[in-house]
């Protein structure tokens, strides 16, 4: 056993945090869903990725040849931390575009496809900007039961259907779009298809769907007649379950320790608060503070452990789930500790965090009301419950 | 990074695994329970053999010379099987201590015996006030040509057995109390001590230990006389952790018999576990366990390089003392009524977990020395 992380890491986060001081402005403390939400928060956030990617860091796991940097899973472990602790906006080129989309073609896509797409999300240009359209309003954690089709018609497929919890698709040039190929299939995941759809075409509606806050994060899409060429289609058709599965992997690199960076922020300024503001004679809160820096510290451990296990060549299955099931409930946690320690001030809208009353710049009340979305968006905690049933404790399928 | 126990470590989890499945039966466990001595003195010779009692003593000391973290490992597979026993107290609550802070003819003198087996040792620390702060420190010695000792300790581990005990008394009155504490070397069986063990739910052989004017040399006292307190630190922050890596391997075991069961117990022609009130009971067990076996790790880890952390040993700690008791209690409801049983092993766990969770600190000890850290640490924002 050795916890360690190598000179290249400690390097790299020097760099970053010396990045976070000269490209943010002074104070800077990001917090969830807000790049998307605002016009000039977007802005910002889309110069950071070319910030980004001129520093080589945007798409670092990427090999050489697709604008990356070849970077190790420790490396980018290193970064995804470091970019939340600082409150790095732009790191993920839409939804899935840097942590899905590019790996996928990379493993998938034809040539042509790769040459068009890699280099976009790669320089962070705003034509490489992705969203993720899986969920239908009757497809959620019963993701193969997606209806939209594509029915293949000459060089061309037609697409038809809606898809919904969109996020970013109001931002993106770009939809990683799962459809139905064969709905006669036997299995109901044997006749997805995955392709990529310019946001562009005609034919495709999107429409905002606003949160509870006021937040504008997802959106319905609508796809009526949409021609996509065939060209665009990732993989084979009819195996694009079985390629999600595989990208997967992938994805599960960079979340362990982004939710690690940003919870260990949180707490660093919940503990500053404390100090300056005289709550730590309050037992209560003492606890509660320390409850979280359990939690944390442990988060960081499973995270790691996690990075190690892919990091050796193997394909966790289970652990990914625990990672994402034990930062929803930090955040849930630290969410109630946070806003019992503002009081009076948890009240104050998130989306007016500039207000003179606001504490923290909003960052408790921002992680109050919108923790829910964090934890139910890919995969709630019951759906990865029952992965680890299933796959870290052998247990039979529950449902 | 490395996740991985290295092939030495790999040895020793495998040996002990064997050795404890054979030595160490349940129904061994159970008969220590009313048994007077409360450990098995041929089990005690063959650890002996296996070179457990000196693992991480230099070899000048008749040790082997490994490091805090394999000592760790061992005692997570003594917690997956429940070995009773004064090990803990001898090891980790003495020896340790005597390897840090004794003089050389002291280390001389004792280790090699604790190596060979030949002797028992424990720490009488707590007393009446059941507290692990130096406030609980009230046990009087004065001096007076020797030292003189004077009062009760509680919740003394082995006690009943123990060639010696490191004694922990107060030898002046200052204002701060971490402040004028010593610790003695007193060899149990001195005029004027008497011991009682106290009815545990854990059958454990914690002990009351009364000392009416006993007699203590000068020469009797490991680091200095009225800085004990440094010493009692150490055992805290060292055991503590070992105590951790002990419940881990109960916590574990609580939950592979958990899992076994819900495999195997059919209910509305379905085995249990794929009901989700029960799989997902599990899962979250499995979150618990596995957490705090990376906490565990990571703070001998840094123990055994030398950067131990006060801030992550007590972090496990407190974590050590949920998780354990947690996993027991979830574990007997996915049992059903069988888990409410004598016959059960799972509640010869469960009956240990009031004693793991006191033994250096229970969890509002532990959350109270964190929250102390967190209000002198430097954030990395700030930096
Ligand atoms: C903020 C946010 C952003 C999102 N972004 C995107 C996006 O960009 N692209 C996209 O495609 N989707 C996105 N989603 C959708 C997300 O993936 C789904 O919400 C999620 O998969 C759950 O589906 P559902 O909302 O239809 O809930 P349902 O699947 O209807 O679930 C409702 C409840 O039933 C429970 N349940 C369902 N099945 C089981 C089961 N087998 N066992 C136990 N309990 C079960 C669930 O846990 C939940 O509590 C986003 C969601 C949110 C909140």
């Amino acid at each position: 056993m050795d916890f360690k992380f190598g000179e290249k890491e400690g390097k790299l986060r020097k760099e970053i945090r010396e990045f976070a001081k000269k490209e943010l402005p002074p104070n800077w403390l990001s917090v969830m869903f807000e790049e998307e939400h605002r016009d000039e928060d977007w802005e910002f956030a889309m110069s950071i990725s070319k910030k980004l990617s001129e520093k080589g860091w945007l798409t670092m796991s990427w090999p050489e040849e697709y604008g990356g940097k070849g970077a190790s899973l420790w490396e980018q472990l290193a970064y995804s931390e470091e970019a939340s602790y600082w409150g790095i906006p732009g790191t993920t080129m839409g939804v899935g575009g840097v942590d899905w989309v590019g790996p996928s073609l990379m493993m998938f896509g034809t040539d042509e496809l790769k040459k068009k797409h890699l280099p976009l999300i790669a320089s962070g240009d705003a034509d490489g900007v992705w969203c993720t359209g899986y969920s239908e309003p009757n497809a959620g954690s019963d993701f193969a039961s997606i209806r939209t089709r594509a029915v293949r018609d000459g060089d061309e497929y037609v697409i038809n259907g809606q898809k919904i919890w969109t996020s970013a698709a109001h931002r993106s040039r770009w939809c990683w779009l799962a459809v139905k190929t064969d709905i006669d299939a036997p299995k109901k995941h044997k006749g997805i298809s995955v392709f990529a759809v310019d946001m562009k075409t005609e034919g495709i509606t999107v429409r905002p769907l606003l949160n509870y806050v006021g937040y504008h994060i997802f959106n319905e899409v609508f796809f009526d007649d949409v021609r996509v060429p065939a060209t665009n289609l990732v993989g084979e058709e009819n195996r694009g379950w079985y390629q999600l599965m595989h990208s997967l992997g992938y994805e599960r690199g960079s979340v362990a320790g982004r939710g690690y960076g940003y919870n260990k922020r949180i707490l660093d300024e919940l503990i500053m608060y404390c100090r300056e503001n005289h709550l730590f004679d309050e037992p209560a809160i003492r606890n509660g503070l320390a409850d979280l820096s359990i939690e944390i510290e442990t988060q960081k451990m499973l995270a790691y452990e996690t990075i190690y296990k892919m990091s050796k060549g193997g394909v966790p299955i289970y652990e990914p789930s625990r990672d994402k099931v034990f930062n929803d409930h930090i955040l849930e946690h630290m969410a109630f500790i946070g806003t019992g320690i503002l009081g009076g001030y948890a009240q104050i809208d998130p989306m007016n965090r500039k207000s003179r009353w606001s504490k923290l710049k909003g960052c408790i009340e921002n992680l109050y009301w919108l923790f829910p979305g964090i934890s139910l968006a890919a995969g709630t905690d019951e759906v990865e419950l029952n992965i680890i049933g299933q796959y870290g404790l052998n247990l039979p399928k529950s449902y | 990074m490395d996740f991985e126990f290295s092939e030495d470590q790999t040895m020793i989890i495998d040996s002990a695994r064997k050795f404890l499945e054979k030595e160490c039966p349940k129904e061994k466990v159970r008969e220590l329970k009313e048994d007077e001595k409360g450990y098995d003195p041929d089990t005690w010779n063959k650890m002996v053999e296996m070179g457990w009692m000196g693992l991480i003593f230099p070899e000048e000391y008749e040790g082997t010379g490994m490091d805090f973290f394999d000592l760790m490992i061992l005692m997570e597979e003594m917690g997956r099987n429940l070995l009773p026993g004064p090990f803990f107290s001898t090891v980790a609550l003495c020896s340790l201590p005597i390897l840090e802070f004794g003089s050389s003819d002291q280390k001389k003198e004792i280790l090699p015996k604790i190596a060979y087996g030949e002797k028992i040792w424990t720490l009488a620390l707590t007393e009446t006030s059941a507290t692990y702060e130096p406030s609980g420190v009230a046990l009087q010695a004065t001096l007076d040509g020797d030292y003189v000792l004077e009062g009760t300790k509680l919740f003394v581990p082995y006690a009943n057995i123990a060639d010696y005990m490191l004694v922990v008394a107060r030898t002046s009155d200052k204002a701060d109390p971490k402040e004028g504490i010593t610790v003695f070397i007193v060899d149990a069986k001195s005029p004027g001590i008497k011991t009682e063990v106290i009815p545990t739910a854990a059958h454990d052989k914690q002990c009351e230990v009364i000392f009416d004017k006993v007699k203590v040399s000068k020469g009797n006292i490991l680091g200095e006389p009225d800085n004990g307190w440094d010493i009692v630190e150490f055992i805290i922050q060292r055991a503590s952790v070992l105590k951790s890596a002990e419940m881990l391997g109960g916590a574990q075991t609580a939950l592979n018999m958990g899992n076994d069961y819900a495999k195997e117990r059919v209910q509305f022609d379905k085995p249990i576990g794929s009901f989700q009130a029960i799989q997902h009971k599990l899962a979250k067990m499995l979150i618990d366990v596995e957490g705090l076996r990376f906490l565990v790790y990571e703070a001998a880890w840094k123990t055994s390089i030398g950067s131990q952390s006060a801030l992550l040993n007590s972090i496990v700690k407190a974590k050590a003392n949920e998780v354990f008791q947690r996993t027991c209690l979830e574990s007997i409801k996915v049992h059903g009524a069988i888990g409410f049983t004598e016959e059960l092993d799972l509640g010869l766990f469960f009956l240990r977990t009031k004693a793991s969770e006191f033994a250096l600190g229970d969890t509002g000890f532990h959350r109270e020395r964190i929250a102390q850290e967190l209000e002198s640490y430097k954030p990395s924002f700030l930096s």
